[in-house]
């Protein structure tokens, strides 16, 4: 009984539950992808983006 | 004719010439291989070399010897060739199923059912995948449907709200439609706001059509049929479409005449520290 075993079990066996499985998988994995892809992009140009050194030009009159 | 002098010249000798003691006829120079000469016998098509209706070599033949002199045979059962068969099975071999089989029991699956599960696994992965591809394609087609963002920035209108005095009514255009925008009055604010609403033709209370009750921003365009109302006329004290007689009262509602809903509000909103007033 490993890990893939159980898979099959609780989410292959039946296909009515192993392809919503499949969209919903998807949906949480093309968010997590695009929070991740963005954070890495921030991160990696970190100073050069507009929102970094906006506070350098712009004063906000609040 | 020519073909008769290249041959043997034992081509004119007789077919036997002595008769060896066992009987047979010897023959020492006779060619097999010649050709009939040309114009001769029935093949008229000027065939040349060997006769093609005589059996191949391996099936038998006429030939001649200085010990048997002439001999035919024919072999009845063709010699054995090719690849001779193996004898694998013995006292010694292992007997299997199918011998010429490998074996393939060190690349099988330990356990048919984990590598059931690990197949469905990356089916499944791929199918995420897959959707998930889908999907951001589908997106990403339908956002360049959409309007840029320097069109979006076009089509935002900024109005000035300390050039408007209270209890004055100003007309601006926004893609091409008017809008208006009232500074309304405290009376005017009390008198939108104790209106029973809930029994109006298009019923909406007056906060939820305001921001901030002292400005109503509204499309100026009749819900009738598109005309541009009249400001402060009509019988409730605010808009008036002369068209077809649609009345409208200080907060833009329908009150009276054939408009079925009250007047657009569009989306706007207030920044600067409420000095400025944008449409869009």
């Amino acid at each position: 009984m490993g890990v893939f075993n159980t898979f099959y079990n609780t989410i292959a066996k039946r296909n009515s539950i192993f392809v919503p499985t499949i969209f919903a998988t998807a949906f949480a994995f093309s968010i997590s992808f695009d929070v991740g892809v963005t954070s890495f992009w921030d991160r990696w140009n970190q100073g050069k983006q507009w929102k970094d050194i906006r506070h350098k030009y712009v004063q906000d009159s609040e | 004719m020519a073909a008769v002098f290249f041959s043997k010249k034992a081509l004119t000798a007789p077919p036997t010439v002595r008769t060896l003691a066992s009987g047979v006829p010897s023959a020492p120079l006779v060619n097999f291989a010649v050709r009939s000469p040309a114009g001769h016998g029935h093949h008229e098509h000027g065939a040349v070399g060997p006769r093609s209706d005589a059996p191949a070599r391996w099936a038998g033949g006429v030939s001649s010897s200085p010990v048997s002199g002439l001999s035919s045979k024919t072999f009845v059962s063709a010699p054995t060739t090719g690849v001779y068969q193996q004898r694998l099975l013995s006292t010694s071999a292992v007997c299997k199923d199918a011998p010429q089989v490998p074996d393939f029991s060190d690349y099988q699956a330990k356990s048919p059912s984990t590598n059931r599960g690990l197949a469905y696994f990356m089916i499944g992965s791929l199918g995420v995948l897959t959707a998930s591809a889908a999907k951001s394609t589908v997106t990403e087609f339908l956002a360049t449907m959409s309007a840029s963002a320097d069109v979006l920035a076009l089509a935002k209108v900024e109005v000035e709200l300390a050039s408007i005095p209270e209890g004055k009514n100003v007309i601006i255009k926004w893609r091409g439609k008017p809008v208006f925008i009232r500074h309304r009055t405290q009376e005017e604010i009390n008198e939108a706001k104790s209106t029973d609403w809930k029994t109006l033709r298009d019923p909406e209370s007056d906060e939820s059509r305001t921001k901030k009750p002292e400005w109503l921003v509204m499309l100026g365009v009749c819900t009738h049929l598109g005309c541009v109302p009249i400001g402060e006329a009509g019988d409730y004290g605010g808009w008036f479409c002369p068209c077809h007689g649609s009345h409208y009262d200080i907060s833009g509602r329908i009150r009276k005449g054939p408009a079925p809903l009250n007047l657009e509000v569009p989306a706007y909103d207030f920044t600067e520290g409420d000095a400025k007033l944008i449409v869009g």
